[in-house]
């Protein structure tokens, strides 16, 4: 069985810090034969946000049909799932707000409707991934987008201590992240030890 | 000298309970005598922030839609009141993707020096987060303030107060709060009140 890797660049700039960053953990991760890795920029993906019109609550499905309708299924059908954005205005870029705010339908499946959003015998394994840059170098840069992020696993079935994180800050302009001292090693051991740790919860 | 208050509704849907509690605040304010207006997010039309940084070189957009001419409203107002509800533990997507828009304006005070706000011009313009929230929990508008404190410091107003409700879905909406519309109304008439005292000369 190949491990299914779900990646999205959350940025409107493409190639750019976080989405190279995305692109170290990623190639990491592509070193073991058995993964793999589907990468989805947001820019492409024609999601459009969340009118919140509370149908999901009844339906069990968003009303709108767009992008998100393949990037819902294939959330489901994902081992890791990595989402990879900048922080603009001390917040998650408006892009990757859009995807997050969409996956209120896994929050009205999992909380009022109260149905399973994976196979039971997938829950508790998937592992997630959120991969950020920012320009500024404040440390607390990050921080507002951290709620976000943890209730958007948490809605797909991925637990606060299955999320791992990588966050570099002070990388404004396109191409700063390859004068980082440590963020491309970092990024390769995540991607490696983020593959050997679901190979070990899909092999128990 | 008339007060102008600018209220921005960032929610998806009209009439809802953030947009609710923004009338009411914006009531508070036409009633202590203020010029008010309201703008809904969802009918301009606008893209959000390509993170291009051409804005670096230039202090200009190169996306010209309706955000900038928001923006000029902005900068031209006394009082701004931005509201969203509380999606996903932060603002709607529709008010991040207007916020970030202005980093054209961030260019303009830190790369070119051609945009400034003077302490006193920031005391006497007050700006206002409005916002919403189903979850009951206390921490649910913390994801949100950044944001707003942005925007807030890029376009020249002191953050000067919240208006926030949580724990819509017990409440089956804002009608039912017991304390929240009275306390925006109340807030509209004094914010504008305040700003007159800070606006006699002298």
């Amino acid at each position: 069985m190949p491990i299914k890797v779900l990646a999205f660049a959350g940025s409107p700039r493409r190639n750019g810090n976080s989405e190279t960053l995305l692109d170290w953990v990623l190639a990491a991760m592509a070193k073991d034969p058995d993964v793999l890795i589907e990468k989805i920029p947001l820019t492409e993906a024609n999601i459009n946000p969340c009118k919140g019109c509370n149908a999901c609550q009844k339906l069990n499905k968003c009303v709108q049909r767009d992008g998100m309708d393949s990037v819902h299924d294939k959330i489901i059908e994902a081992d890791i799932i990595v989402l990879a954005a900048p922080i603009f205005c001390m917040g998650i870029a408006a892009q990757a707000k859009m995807l997050i705010d969409r996956a209120q339908v896994f929050t009205s499946r999992k909380y009022v409707l109260k149905l399973p959003v994976v196979p039971v015998e997938r829950k508790g394994k998937r592992l997630g991934v959120f991969l950020s840059t920012a320009g500024q170098n404040w440390s607390y840069v990050f921080d507002a987008a951290i709620p976000s992020v943890k209730c958007f696993y948490n809605v797909i079935e991925v637990k606060d201590k299955d999320i791992s994180y990588l966050m570099v800050n002070h990388v404004d302009e396109k191409g700063a992240i390859l004068n980082h001292p440590t963020a491309k090693a970092e990024a390769e051991e995540l991607g490696a030890a983020v593959i050997a740790e679901i190979k070990k919860r899909l092999a128990a | 000298m008339t007060i102008s208050v600018l209220g921005i509704s960032g929610s998806p849907h009209r009439h809802g309970n953030t947009e609710t509690l923004l009338d009411s605040f914006l009531d508070g304010a036409k009633a202590a005598g203020a010029e008010v207006e309201k703008v809904i997010l969802k009918d301009l039309d606008y893209s959000p922030c390509r993170g291009c940084n051409a804005c670096h070189k230039t202090g200009e957009c190169v996306v010209k839609d309706d955000a900038i001419a928001l923006f000029e409203k902005v900068l031209k107002c006394d009082c701004l009141a931005i509201a969203s509800p509380i999606y996903t533990m932060g603002i709607t997507a529709e008010l991040k993707g207007f916020i970030d828009r202005g980093q054209y304006l961030w260019a303009r005070k830190f790369i070119f020096k051609t945009l400034y706000f003077t302490d006193d011009h920031i005391k006497r313009h007050k700006g206002l987060f409005v916002s919403t929230a189903g979850q009951n929990r206390d921490n649910v508008f913390d994801g949100a303030f950044p944001a707003i404190t942005a925007i807030f410091n890029g376009t020249g107003f002191e953050y000067y107060d919240n208006i926030i409700a949580n724990n819509m879905d017990e409440y089956k909406g804002i009608k039912n709060h017991p304390t929240a519309l009275k306390d925006a109304n109340d807030k509209g008439q004094k914010v504008v009140r305040v700003i007159e005292k800070l606006n006699i000369p002298g």
